[in-house]
């Protein structure tokens, strides 16, 4: 509903997120591993770290046993000073490799988590616009934060824990086996129930936790409908009502968060049982193996230790193979993310010409840097799904003209705009540019040469100052001001407290919408662009505002090629051509004058814009 | 949000009342943790018993009492060795499962007592929020009260179900053990708590500078959050300025800084868990060297060392944790302060009387000023409305029209002057009563992300699938709604279909008509939707007109010009009054809006009409 709150569990994206269903795609996870590898010295200076924490953690029980059968053995005359100071080094020893691993695994987790956010970033901004089209901002973002850290997280602590978990385990085994064969054997006898036991139950948990979560995502959206909404719950007295639903859900995520808790309650006591019957088992085998003389009273002490930390690492492992199966969804959206491929980007033969050396007038791909005229030959377009949005279109715009285009919501006059700004490319048909199809220039070239006005002017946090220089990096503060006089931005933004420097807020909530369409002219202004494109804004601008725009826009539009999509009389009014557009097609082109003697849609169209404004006019009359 | 601080007795107040009714269940979760240690620290025992029996082998005289059991179990007179093993074994086992059976329990309890106060919490926060007064709902900002009510919510169910049981445990541990150690053997005992202090010292150093570093990373991440979420939102203008370059060397400052505060943070984890794993693996070290030594001298049982290294090897990992859930539950107190101050706001005042009967509609202003802040919205405003009538309200953007409509659902309060509905004084009635008399279509209409019935019903619960029909009809949306795929059980919203302005505004109509109260009031309502479906709509209105009061708030003349009282305010002021044939014969505004309108009113609308149908 808005931008506070995205619901990722209820958005239909295609990634299904019950696929842990169907097994694992190792092949993704491979691509995944790529980004831990990149980071070579680091995971191998982990893995030695884990290994030596298992090590160690081997050697514990060892030298206790030494410990215990020296002193069974000789009494008073044992010495313990070389068991003292190999305990004394294996405790140095694993303190470092926990700190070494904590380092190592942190330091891999975030810098993969930042390679990715990376990458994701910058395809973000190589990606077209249909691309964004059918993705909103919450799904990018709940890719680009929350998916990126779970992801990063699996990567660097699980591959932590499958090292460490395996050489504890693997080491234990076969330091027990070595020790005595047949205790071995029984101690590891509990190891498959215990395997099978932890694996289906860390599945279920994390099945649990995902309803959970998608219970607490409905919370979520309804507590942000109810603040929304809260002038017409009011109205409609539906308060009580309201709280009884959202009672509802809080029944429904209180019991699925008490199943999920009390499964992870009854988890924790098998596995101590199932661990005791370890225990028990050695007990008596052991105790009897020392009975008979084969193993020692101090054997017996470290196989009980063994027997006891053996099985910690299955809880770990059980929980990161469950977990990696359940966040394949998240890990398949955000590859989706950073490997897909810009539907509009320039050609080889483009990105050849751009190698080579330019003559002194040439773009950066070679071609002369000027736009003189842009022609539209026979151009269609229609967007994946759907009818043609515009049909059959032949236009010309030559430099220094502007150019009006009026029609009802929906006939394409916002796509005629965006496949001139290469936003989109036409489906059938060429758009060129002084006679050069446009998809043999550089995007980059073109889009550099833009300059576009919205309709809701967007402000980036920070300073006014910092809003307008945006157009154009290089501009020194002298050029600022002189675009923001021109704009007729310069009067308020001196009024202000802090002038240039005045912060606007997050996305420029500080300033009044004519404000913000002031600082974004002045922006234009300054970016100095050949192409203007402008969707001019009706509403929420007073008489006295509109007046200051229409300087500044008329500062933004001479001496270039001017697109603007129309709404204001005087815009319509003062361009050089109007261009009609209906049902995709142009239906009439000329002068104001021209158009208004053939009484066609455009006569209409004005008559009834001239009412509404008229209308509007009226409403500030001073009395 | 309220400047107040809330205080820490205050949130402790808050979260200890909400606990009502399941203390007992966290007393019985911390009870039952308290059994299962006691079962668990046995196994110990019997494991050192054992050692201790095969030690001694022939020398072996266990208590009578243990022969006793051995006897019974075994069926020997004079049991053996492995009698005595297999009863060991058999009790660590039934010991752990028995230990296991308790800890499950407290699972189970801590499940139910934590998910059970945070139900309510929530609960209490969804109604808290739905009955505080429009002046709150006017500063807040949505999206951090979602975020109060669920990641702090979260937050303080963790530190419940989590936190709580951590910090318990382990007290119980030290306060089951310590007796344990004691009788076992008292130098022992002492020297297992020698590096105690050193490793809690230690916690609260690190956790201290660890707290510091957390709001920092928080900070960094927030940071790089806006950067994200302000270049995807304005990616149009992005690309217009082609500023890729740039917008990806801010992000990757961004970027970068949160994961070099994260590394700091992982740097000193690091250091903390190396330091105080040596510490515990040195206090483990020094039981088992001195431990060796007193058992050369044969003070010390070789059953007794294993057994104590067991012990600390069971306390001094959570002791050890201890710095990391004390700045969780740290937290969890900031989190609670987040909740408190939404708590802490007053709620409109509910306890007024609320009479039995319906309205009959008649309104009456007398005097009425009103001002939100400073300036004064409404100026000493008088009028009157008779049961049925129409009114109809004009002026410019600001002159008070909307405010008259806020201040009759009592949305807001006056204190000012006199409203009186029949002849109550607004001031002294239920504010649902009032509202439940009264329907209000706004301008832009909050619909629920329910189906168009749903949305409809809102007006009336209990109605008819014939009455929701007749309002649609009335409302002129009837045909539009038929012509969705589903019908009235389209989902209005994102997933479902998407309506246009003056849909929205006739389903809003629709469910306001659906209400069929005394007084309807219609703020700016029809804006979007076109002359000719506007004028249909106001003919099905006027029939039911003597059913109900309405004020019409509108721009259009068309709208207003059969209204019985026409008001044209100005600044908070009434400037002219009367009614369409009144006003239009007196020199003023009323009469230059006629000029401008009515002349060639007919020619254009009927242009417009075409146009649109053309569409």
């Amino acid at each position: 509903m808005t931008d506070a709150y995205f619901d990722d569990e209820n958005f239909k994206d295609g990634f299904d997120d019950d696929s842990f269903n169907t097994g694992m795609d190792l092949h993704l996870w491979r691509k995944l591993l790529s980004y831990a590898l990149h980071y070579r010295k680091e995971v191998i200076i982990l893995a030695t770290c884990a290994f030596f924490t298992a090590v160690a953690e081997i050697a514990f029980p060892l030298i206790t046993k030494g410990v215990i059968d020296t002193v069974a053995a000789d009494g008073l005359d044992a010495d313990l000073s070389q068991y003292a100071a190999l305990y004394g080094a294996f405790t140095l020893l694993l303190g470092l490799s926990i700190s070494g691993f904590i380092w190592y695994g942190g330091k891999i987790r975030t810098h993969v988590a930042h390679d990715i956010r990376m990458d994701g970033f910058c395809n973000l901004q190589r990606l077209s616009f249909s691309y964004y089209d059918f993705r909103p901002v919450g799904w990018l973002m709940a890719r680009m934060t929350s998916d990126c850290e779970r992801l990063s997280n699996i990567l660097a602590w699980g591959m932590l824990d499958l090292v460490w978990g395996c050489t504890m385990m693997l080491g234990i085994a076969i330091a027990m086996l070595f020790m005595d064969l047949t205790l071995g054997l029984i101690v590891l006898s509990v190891l498959p129930v215990l395997a099978w036991v932890s694996l289906n139950f860390q599945h279920r948990i994390l099945y649990s936790a995902r309803i959970v979560r998608k219970t607490n995502s409905r919370i979520t959206g309804t507590y942000n409908e109810s603040i929304m909404g809260v002038q017409t719950s009011k109205a409609f007295v539906k308060e009580a009502e309201n709280l009884k639903k959202f009672g509802g859900l809080t029944d429904q995520m209180h019991s699925a968060s008490v199943i999920n808790l009390v499964q992870a309650a009854l988890y924790l006591p098998l596995v101590l049982t199932l661990g005791s019957v370890a225990i028990g088992l050695t007990l008596v085998f052991g105790g009897l193996e020392v009975v008979w003389g084969t193993i020692t009273a101090g054997t017996l002490v470290a196989f009980l230790t063994y027997a006891r930390h053996f099985f910690e690492p299955i809880e770990q492992l059980a929980h990161w193979f469950a977990e990696m199966q359940m966040a394949q969804a998240s890990a398949e959206r955000i590859m989706s993310l950073v490997m897909a491929e810009p539907e509009i980007k320039d050609s080889k033969e483009v990105i050849e010409a751009m190698k080579q050396d330019k003559t002194a007038y040439a773009a950066i791909d070679g071609h002369v840097d000027q736009i003189n005229r842009i022609t539209f030959e026979d151009v269609s377009f229609s967007y994946d799904v759907g009818d043609p949005v515009l049909n059959n279109i032949d236009l010309d715009i030559h430099q220094g003209e502007t150019l009006a285009i009026v029609g009802s919501t929906g006939g394409g006059k916002s796509t005629l705009v965006s496949l001139l700004c290469r936003f989109y490319e036409p489906t059938t048909g060429r758009i060129s540019i002084d006679g050069v199809d446009y998809r043999n220039r550089s995007l980059h070239w073109l889009q550099s040469n833009l300059g576009i006005v919205l309709q809701s002017s967007h402000i980036f946090g920070g300073s006014i100052i910092d809003n307008i220089r945006y157009g154009n990096l290089n501009a020194t503060d002298e050029d600022i001001f002189h675009a923001s006089k021109r704009s007729g931005a310069h009067a308020f933004i001196e009024a202000l407290e802090d002038g240039y420097q005045t912060s606007v807020g997050e996305g420029g909530s500080k300033l009044s919408a004519g404000q913000k369409q002031l600082i974004s002219f002045a922006r234009a202004i300054l970016a100095d662009p050949k192409i203007l494109i402008m969707d001019e804004a009706t509403s929420s601008i007073d008489t006295e505002t509109e007046q200051q725009i229409q300087q500044g826009m008329d500062a933004l539009l001479s001496g270039r090629i001017a697109v603007v999509i129309a709404h204001r009389l005087s815009t319509i009014r003062n361009a050089d051509r109007i261009l009609v557009i209906e049902h995709g097609k142009i239906t009439e082109q000329g002068s104001h004058e021209e158009l208004m003697v053939i009484q066609g849609r455009y006569y209409k169209l004005y008559i009834q814009q001239s009412l509404s404004e008229f209308v509007d006019e009226e409403n500030y009359w001073r009395s | 949000m309220t400047e107040e601080v809330v205080n820490d007795r205050k949130k402790a107040r808050l979260l200890w009342t909400h606990t009502e009714g399941y203390r007992g269940v966290f007393g019985m979760a911390i009870f039952t943790m308290a059994i299962a240690y006691v079962f668990m620290f046995g196994a110990p025992l019997l494991a050192a018993f054992s050692i201790d029996a095969i030690r001694a082998g022939a020398e072996f005289s266990p208590a009578p009492s243990t022969i006793l059991i051995a006897q019974f179990f075994s069926g020997d007179d004079i049991p053996g060795m492995m009698a005595y093993l297999a009863l060991a074994a058999a009790g660590t086992i039934l010991l752990t499962a028995i230990a296991g059976g308790f800890l499950y329990l407290r699972g189970r309890y801590i499940a139910f007592a934590s998910e059970g106060i945070v139900r309510r919490l929530r609960d209490r926060l969804f109604d808290h929020i739905e009955h505080l007064p429009s002046t709150f709902h006017d500063t807040a900002d949505t999206g951090d009260l979602v975020q109060r009510c669920t990641s702090d919510m979260e937050t303080i169910r963790v530190f419940l179900s989590g936190q709580v049981i951590e910090i318990s445990r382990a007290f119980l541990m030290l306060i089951v053990v310590l007796p344990i150690l004691f009788t076992l053997d008292t130098r022992m005992a002492w020297l297992s708590l020698t590096t105690l202090p050193l490793l809690i010292i230690a916690a609260i150093f690190f956790f201290q500078r660890v707290k510091k570093i957390f709001e920092a990373v928080d900070k960094a991440e927030a940071e790089l959050t806006t950067v994200i979420q302000e270049n995807l939102t304005g990616i149009r203008v992005v690309r217009a300025f082609a500023r890729q370059e740039f917008e990806t060397e801010k992000f990757a400052v961004k970027n970068k800084a949160f994961r070099d505060h994260n590394n700091r943070l992982i740097g000193l984890m690091g250091i903390y868990y190396g330091f105080s794993d040596i510490v515990c693996l040195g206090q483990i070290g020094l039981l088992l060297i001195v431990g060796g030594l007193w058992v050369m001298d044969a003070t010390l049982t070789v059953g007794t060392l294993f057994a104590f290294l067991t012990y600390e090897g069971m306390i001094i990992w959570p002791i050890r944790h201890m710095g990391r859930v004390l700045t969780d539950s740290g937290k969890a107190i900031v989190s609670i302060g987040r909740l408190a101050e939404i708590l802490s706001e007053p709620i409109e005042s509910q306890n007024e009387v609320a009479p039995s009967n319906r309205l009959k509609g008649r309104i009456t202003f007398r005097d009425v000023s009103f001002a939100y802040a400073n300036p004064r919205i409404l100026n000493n405003l008088s009028f009157t409305v008779e049961p049925g009538e129409t009114l109809a309200l004009l002026g410019p953007p600001g002159s008070g029209k909307s405010t008259i409509a806020q201040l009759l659902l009592r949305l807001y309060d006056y204190h000012n002057g006199s409203i009186c509905l029949d002849d109550h004084e607004l001031n002294t009635l239920n504010r649902k009563y009032v509202r439940s008399q009264i329907s209000i279509v706004l301008q832009e209409p909050f619909l629920y992300s329910n189906t168009i019935e749903g949305n409809l019903k809102i007006g009336r619960l209990d109605a008819t699938f014939e009455e929701i029909k007749q309002a649609a009809v009335d409302a002129c949306i009837f045909d539009s709604i038929e012509k969705f795929p589903q019908g009235f059980d389209s989902q209005v919203g994102e997933r479902g279909v998407t309506l246009s302005g003056g849909q929205r505004q006739r389903i809003a109509l629709a469910r306001a008509l659906l209400k069929a109260p005394p007084i309807l009031i219609l703020d700016d309502a029809l804006s979007a939707v076109d002359t000719d479906t506007e004028s249909q709509i106001l003919r099905a209105l006027k029939n039911r007109r003597h059913h109900q009061t309405t004020i019409i708030v509108a721009h259009r003349l068309s709208t207003v010009m059969h209204a019985d009282k026409i008001l044209m305010l100005h600044d908070g002021e009434v400037i002219q009054r009367g009614n369409h044939e009144s006003l239009s014969k007196v020199e003023g505004v009323y009469q230059r809006l006629c000029a401008i309108q009515g002349a060639i009113q007919d020619q254009i609308q009927h242009d417009i009409a075409e146009v649109r149908d053309h569409d």
